[in-house]
């Protein structure tokens, strides 16, 4: 970075090898700064605006102190424990009261911390979660048609197994999703791995992925109406 | 390093002005890497913001029909007393193909008695998809192998709560002797301190499971004569 700024500024001053003369400089300097800074505000701009600075680490506080970490992590439940219309449905579905009180009619019933849960089973009122991840409007998305076609729950949403509290680890951007839906190789793991959060292929992993690809078919479209409809 | 380079090269332009009968203004040096180094602080700002979270809204630049004023699943609505914009289906209604008149399907019965068979043929394929689904929604509690020491019964025995019952061994002579259609029923709806599971799991994947349950019962209470005619020779 230095060195570009450097030869930049040397270049727009005039070239290294001849001396330049008392003329030339008075006028190509200023042009020098001004396209120094052009380039810095560009730059500024491009990295302060970019998803991975605006969207990714975004954490709500949850109503609940909920923990992936302690379920998900040491407890080791299935993601589809809880989420479990990710096969079937463009949603995942945040799990309805009655499934923390599967457990939790039994397990930590006093707890505090479950107040919130024990409040909401008893008045049927829902649990208000803090939606993390949020396509804008105008993005038509499917859990179905990746979950089922090889592509992992950490690809898009992180080691969320290790999350306390759940934040968004990926740009969801539109780049973000052209990325992987043109060269999806290396996402791709066995149907029985879906939601496993440490799971690394056996060999290769575009090589492995170029495998599953065959076998499923899977040609990922990049068309606008695929995600814009 | 570079910025070293940087007052070298300058060394030779001030030469060359010189030559030229021109020098630069003492101040220009100072600026110059004064404003080098103050570039770097709104970067530094932005990587560390790109690498720390925070409960700050996502800041949205060009906020054009993000936000649309549509329900989505699972969103809020003021105008309904629980405020879930999904409404559950009006009462007495039933949607098109939730017709639920198979008794044997749904209920596990047979002329009002609990089935000893299954409303579609058990293969490999249903195996498999047991066992899935058995490891995902009922080995928490009773373990891979059915045996009643899940990772949230060693928890809860750990704890010692005082509400918690120890699951069911599914490979106990009590499990065995049950019906096919009362399995079922015991997934569909639970039994005593057990959940149910019928609102999580589709009527199908509980089929699936009982047959797995049935499976893993074989592989505990499993005779010689059970290997198969090739393999007798390996128990030797
Ligand atoms: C015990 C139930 C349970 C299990 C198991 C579980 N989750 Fe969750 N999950 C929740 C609840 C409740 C929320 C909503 C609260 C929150 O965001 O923390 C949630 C939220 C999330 C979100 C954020 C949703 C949003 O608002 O954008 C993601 C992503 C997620 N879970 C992924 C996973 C993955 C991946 C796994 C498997 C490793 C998993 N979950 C396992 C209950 C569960
Ligand atoms: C399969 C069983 C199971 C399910 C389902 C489950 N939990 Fe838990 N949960 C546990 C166990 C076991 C513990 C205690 C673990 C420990 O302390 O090591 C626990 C602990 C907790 C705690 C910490 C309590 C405390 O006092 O420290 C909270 C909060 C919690 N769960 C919330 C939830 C919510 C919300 C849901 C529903 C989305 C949920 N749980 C679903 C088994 C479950
Ligand atoms: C291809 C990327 C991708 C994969 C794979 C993926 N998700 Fe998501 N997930 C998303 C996106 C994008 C959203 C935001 C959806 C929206 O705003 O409409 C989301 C939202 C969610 C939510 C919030 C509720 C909802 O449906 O909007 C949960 C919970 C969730 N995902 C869990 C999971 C689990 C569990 C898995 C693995 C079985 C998984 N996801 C796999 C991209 C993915
Ligand atoms: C990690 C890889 C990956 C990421 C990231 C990803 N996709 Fe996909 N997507 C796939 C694969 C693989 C398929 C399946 C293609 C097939 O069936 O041939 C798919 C299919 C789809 C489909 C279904 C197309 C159909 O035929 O019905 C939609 C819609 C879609 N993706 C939208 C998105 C959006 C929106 C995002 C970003 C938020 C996204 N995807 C991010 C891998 C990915
Ligand atoms: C794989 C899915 C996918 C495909 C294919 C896709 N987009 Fe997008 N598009 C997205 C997502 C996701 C966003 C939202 C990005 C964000 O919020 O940062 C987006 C945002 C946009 C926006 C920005 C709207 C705004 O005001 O912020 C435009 C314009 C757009 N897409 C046009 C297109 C066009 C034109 C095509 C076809 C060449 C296309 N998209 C194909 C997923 C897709
Ligand atoms: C939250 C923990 C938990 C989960 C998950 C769970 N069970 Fe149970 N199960 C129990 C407990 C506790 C009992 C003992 C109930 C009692 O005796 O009060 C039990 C008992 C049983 C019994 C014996 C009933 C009888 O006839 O006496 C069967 C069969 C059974 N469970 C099957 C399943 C199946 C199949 C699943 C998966 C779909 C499952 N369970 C998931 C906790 C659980």
């Amino acid at each position: 970075m230095d060195l570009t700024v450097v030869f930049i500024f040397r270049y727009a001053c005039g070239s290294p090898g001849e001396p330049p003369t008392a003329n030339r400089r008075r006028n190509s300097e200023p042009a020098g700064v001004a396209i120094l800074g052009g380039i810095y505000v560009l730059v500024l701009v491009v990295y302060a605006a970019s998803p991975g600075t605006t969207d990714v680490g975004y954490q709500p506080n949850q109503p609940v102190p909920y923990s992936h970490a302690l379920h998900a992590g040491k407890l080791g439940l299935d993601c589809r424990y809880c989420h479990s219309t990710v096969e079937y449905a463009a949603q995942a579905a945040i799990p309805p009261t009655q499934t923390c009180m599967n457990c939790h009619k039994s397990v930590r019933s006093e707890s505090p911390k479950l107040l919130a849960v024990r409040e909401s089973y008893a008045t049927g009122k829902p649990v208000e979660w803090v939606r993390v991840h949020d396509l804008p409007g105008f993005v038509y998305f499917n859990h179905s048609a990746h979950v089922r076609r090889g592509v992992g729950c950490v690809s898009c949403h992180g080691r969320v197994d290790r999350m306390d509290v759940v934040y968004q680890a990926k740009p969801l951007s539109m780049g973000w999703c052209l990325d992987c839906h043109r060269n999806p190789e290396a996402s791709l793991r066995p149907q029985d791995k879906i939601t496993s959060m440490d799971w690394t292929p056996p060999e290769d992993p575009v090589a492995f992925g170029k495998r599953i690809r065959a076998e499923q078919g899977l040609n990922p479209s990049s068309d606008c109406w695929t995600c814009h409809r | 390093m570079s910025i070293f380079r940087e007052l070298q090269d300058h060394q030779t332009v001030r030469q060359y002005t010189r030559a030229a009968g021109e020098r630069l203004p003492r101040w220009v040096l100072p600026v110059i890497v004064t404003l080098v180094v103050v570039s770097w602080i709104p970067l530094v700002f932005i990587a560390k913001s790109r690498v720390t979270k925070s409960d700050v809204p996502r800041i949205q630049l060009i906020p054009d029909m993000d936000q649309q004023p549509k329900y989505l699943a699972q969103t809020a609505s003021p105008l309904f007393a629980d405020h879930r914009a999904m409404r559950p289906p009006v009462e007495g209604t039933v949607a098109r193909g939730e017709l639920d008149d198979d008794d044997l399907l749904l209920r596990g019965k047979v002329d009002g008695n609990w089935s000893t068979t299954f409303p579609f043929p058990v293969t490999m394929e249903v195996m498999h998809r047991g066992r899935e689904r058995f490891n995902i929604f009922c080995a928490p509690c009773h373990g891979l192998a059915g045996m009643g020491d899940g990772m949230v019964a060693k928890r809860a025995d750990a704890l010692q709560e005082g509400k918690w019952v120890p699951p069911t061994s599914l490979t106990s002579d009590v499990v065995r002797e049950r019906t096919d259609g009362e399995l079922f029923n015991t997934i569909s709806n639970g039994i005593r301190t057990m959940p149910a599971y019928g609102p999580q799991i589709p009527v199908g994947d509980r089929w699936a499971i009982v047959a797995y349950m049935r499976a893993l019962q074989r592989s505990q209470n499993a005779s010689p004569n059970d290997v198969p005619a090739d393999h007798q020779s390996d128990l030797r």
